[in-house]
């Protein structure tokens, strides 16, 4: 009984071995798989993360129209001037001449002062700067924005300390903000763009690359009818499962190499958050992994043709970036497309990542990603068993 | 042509390519953003003080409608841990004494925090709770000048004396379906038209037949690209048109230069992704290849055309990268036309750009040629 149970494992590693072998060969031996396992993984975030790597917009360009040109108006210019997200290219004479320079792109905002600014003041009525800000660039906007209304806020206590002749400094200081504020940005201090995006984009590459691999792999087979050499192993019951673990492991070993590289040189090399525990990172990467390939085993049922998998799968992406909850705040996707995104891993990857790496939580808080993982593994296994066994079924035919 | 159009009906590829995916995409991103702005983000209050004063404060930060506060703490921890595992993207924090402190002057602070790993759930809670606190001292500071004797409207110009009037250009209410989808849109469209078309071409060769099309085109290279891809141009055109009509009519998004000058831009646009379509499939003519290449340019196209993060603030040398993608043309003179109305003579080089693109394939015709007479497929 034992013997025959031994037998069993050894014959069944042994198959594992040989499909494991043939994968890896049909790998290496194909240009077009070779650039999607290897090529892109290396070049792509190397790429994003220059792109991003000034992390934040600083010194967006303005110009000034100063219909009032007092002391205050060139107080308030220069204290804009003197922040780094705001840079005052010029002072224009008129509305016109400052949308003459939105329009040539010379600047993205505009500042104006009315002729009666320092009269309001002076006569303790509000006094308004208007701030006009092209909006192709939101990140410009917020900068203008925040930078005006800091600058708003400075002035005023000023002025009010001002009008207060007689008070002590510590009741102006109390008279004008009697509530102190401080606000904290926890996890990616400098709001940038970098550190928000590229962890993210990172677990969708490796989905991505992973599921049209393994669709265009299994296209190509289908093209050479390639399929039935895999026959003789599904003619014993468990010969699905082998084949299956087979070609899991040899994805497995690739792809784990290029996590290190993903997950670990790349943020180090872009100074990345990078507070997850590595332990941690591990564990959660090998079901994410697995759920990828088993995924995309399912799917490579609809892909017959080595090229149409490229087509199929990549305009996936910017989809599943969105439905995931990363770039679009999870609370505001809609019920119907959240629940559709819980049938792709890079859903529960990208949170659980951003979560370790970002936000430095352990596998215990990451209850909900790892069990939709390992639903996942459950399901998209068995489904992987059935579309191999119907490729070769039908191919025997 | 007659031919290519029974392809098309043969096969299920194509009608999900001309039709189905297109739809969804459109269908996709305008139901995941009908809202504009995300709304009722889910926030912490963790209120030590528990005053009448304090929780004055936290129902005014839930009626913000971005703000919706799922959770009054009694500590810090608690709310922290929630963070951690993204069920809340900001703590509100009010100290204890708070009320006793604002009373005797002794200059309380609040603190909030925003999760700035989720970068727009986290800047819009920050607006809204920096508002709050710049109001609530706002507020106090009323009180004690009314209590001085000042009318309300007096105190009001006091506290504020210089007020920011902000007028965002072209997208009023700051709404990210306008900023987003416009863009998002017509860039998923190109990806599918690049890599459909490098299909389209790399397909003849593999089924061995590219000679006797090329015979049946007179071996004329032209007539072939013509006829072959008019079907498709036709096709994609239509579904341009589709989309201009639901994002500038249906949807009433931004479109100051007229209906007219967006659906000619979207055809330029779309032309020209046919155009590189050929220039990659010309330039590798092994299928899998091309296809790869499409799908890198294609998708690098969405963050170096600069819209979410613009390309003035990228290193020099991918600035002028971005020149080589037609989606940031296609950017630029969206921009120019659909939300600020600029005329012509701002944006001529997109224009220009986007011509030069078609007049690539035709420096790489004769290698077409050769790839179609030689007709060697490899995988």
């Amino acid at each position: 009984m034992i013997q025959r149970f031994l037998k069993q494992i050894k014959a069944g590693l042994s198959d594992l071995l040989v499909v494991w072998r043939d994968e890896f060969s049909l790998v290496i031996h194909d240009n077009a798989i070779l650039m999607l396992f290897f090529v892109a993984p290396l070049l792509y975030p190397v790429i994003y993360s220059l792109i991003y790597n000034n992390e934040v917009a600083r010194e967006a360009k303005m110009v000034v129209v100063d219909y009032c040109n007092s002391p205050e108006t060139r107080e308030f210019r220069r204290m804009c001037d003197a922040t780094p997200d705001v840079n005052v290219v010029g002072v224009c004479a008129n509305m016109e001449e400052a949308k003459e320079a939105l329009r040539n792109r010379e600047a993205f905002g505009i500042m104006v002062f009315p002729r009666d600014f320092s009269n309001a003041l002076a006569h303790k009525k509000h006094a308004y700067v208007e701030l006009y800000s092209d909006m192709s660039s939101l990140l410009y906007y917020k900068c203008f924005l925040l930078t005006a209304t800091e600058v708003s806020l400075e002035m005023n206590k000023e002025i009010q300390v001002r009008d207060m002749s007689g008070a002590t400094a510590r009741e102006e200081e109390v008279s004008t903000t009697p509530i102190e504020y401080e606000d904290v940005a926890f996890f990616n201090p400098k709001s940038g763009f970098a550190s928000f995006l590229i962890p993210g984009f990172l677990m969708l590459l490796i989905q991505q690359t992973l599921i049209i691999g393994i669709c265009a792999l299994s296209g190509s087979l289908c093209d050479k009818k390639k399929y039935q050499t895999l026959a003789p192993l599904l003619r014993s019951r468990r010969g699905s499962f082998r084949i299956i673990f087979g070609k899991a492991l040899c994805y497995m070993m690739f792809y784990g190499l290029m996590s290190v590289y993903l997950l670990w040189v790349i943020p180090t090399v872009f100074n990345l958050p990078r507070m997850g525990d590595a332990w941690n990172i591990i564990a959660f990467m090998l079901p994410y992994l697995a759920a990828c390939i088993f995924f995309g085993m399912t799917i490579s049922i609809f892909i017959k043709e080595k090229e149409t998998a490229y087509i199929l799968i990549a305009f996936t992406s910017l989809i599943f970036l969105f439905i995931s909850g990363l770039s679009w705040p999870g609370c505001a996707v809609p019920w119907y497309w959240k629940s559709i995104s819980y049938l792709f891993p890079s859903t529960f990857g990208l949170q659980g990542f951003v979560k370790i790496n970002s936000m430095g939580a352990s596998l215990p808080d990451l209850r909900t990603e790892c069990i939709g993982l390992m639903v996942q593994i459950c399901v998209y296994f068995v489904f992987a068993t059935l579309v191999v066994r119907h490729r070769i079924q039908r191919e025997e035919v | 042509m007659k031919r290519e159009c029974k392809r098309i009906i043969s096969r299920k590829l194509y009608i999900f390519c001309l039709l189905i995916i297109p739809l969804f995409c459109l269908f996709f991103f305008l139901s995941l953003m009908n809202e504009g702005l995300p709304t009722e983000i889910p926030t912490a209050v963790v209120d030590a003080d528990n005053s009448a004063l304090s929780r004055r404060l936290s129902r005014q930060l839930d009626a913000f409608k971005q703000t919706d506060i799922v959770l009054h703490a009694k500590d810090f921890s608690e709310a922290r841990k929630l963070m951690q595992k993204g069920e809340i993207y900001g703590i509100y924090y009010i100290p204890e004494g708070f009320e006793h402190d604002v009373l005797s002057f002794r200059q309380p602070k609040v603190s909030f925090y925003t999760n700035n790993s989720y970068i727009v759930a986290g800047s819009m809670l920050f607006r809204d709770m920096k508002t709050l606190s710049v109001l609530g001292s706002a507020a106090v500071g009323r009180e004690l000048r009314l209590a001085k004797g000042e009318t309300m409207e007096q105190a009001m110009i006091d506290l504020q004396p210089i007020v920011i009037d902000s007028h965002p250009l072209g997208n009023p209410q700051v709404n990210y379906a306008i900023y987003l989808c416009n863009v998002l849109l017509p860039g998923l469209l190109s990806v599918i038209i690049v890599m459909l078309t490098v299909y389209i071409l790399g397909s003849e060769v593999k089924e061995q037949r590219s000679r006797e099309v090329l015979s049946m085109a007179g071996n004329d290279i032209f007539t072939l690209l013509t006829g072959k891809l008019m079907p498709y141009t036709l096709s994609f055109m239509l579904m341009a048109t589709f989309y201009d009509v639901v994002l500038y009519r249906f949807m009433g998004f931004p479109c100051n230069n007229g209906l007219a000058n967006m659906l000619l831009i979207s055809y330029l646009f779309v032309w020209a992704s046919q155009a590189l379509g050929i220039l990659l499939y010309s330039l590798a003519p092994i299928m899998s290849i091309s296809l790869s290449f499409a799908a890198f340019i294609t998708m690098l196209s969405f963050s170096i055309s600069g819209f979410t993060f613009p390309v003035g603030e990228m290193p020099r040398w991918l600035q002028i990268a971005a020149n080589f993608f037609p989606l940031r043309h296609y950017f630029v003179l969206y921009a120019n036309n659909g939300l600020n109305g600029y005329s012509f003579q701002y944006a001529w080089p997109s224009y220009v750009a986007l011509l030069i693109f078609l007049f690539l394939p035709i420096l790489m015709s004769f290698r077409l040629r050769q790839v179609y007479l030689n007709s060697v497929y490899k995988a």
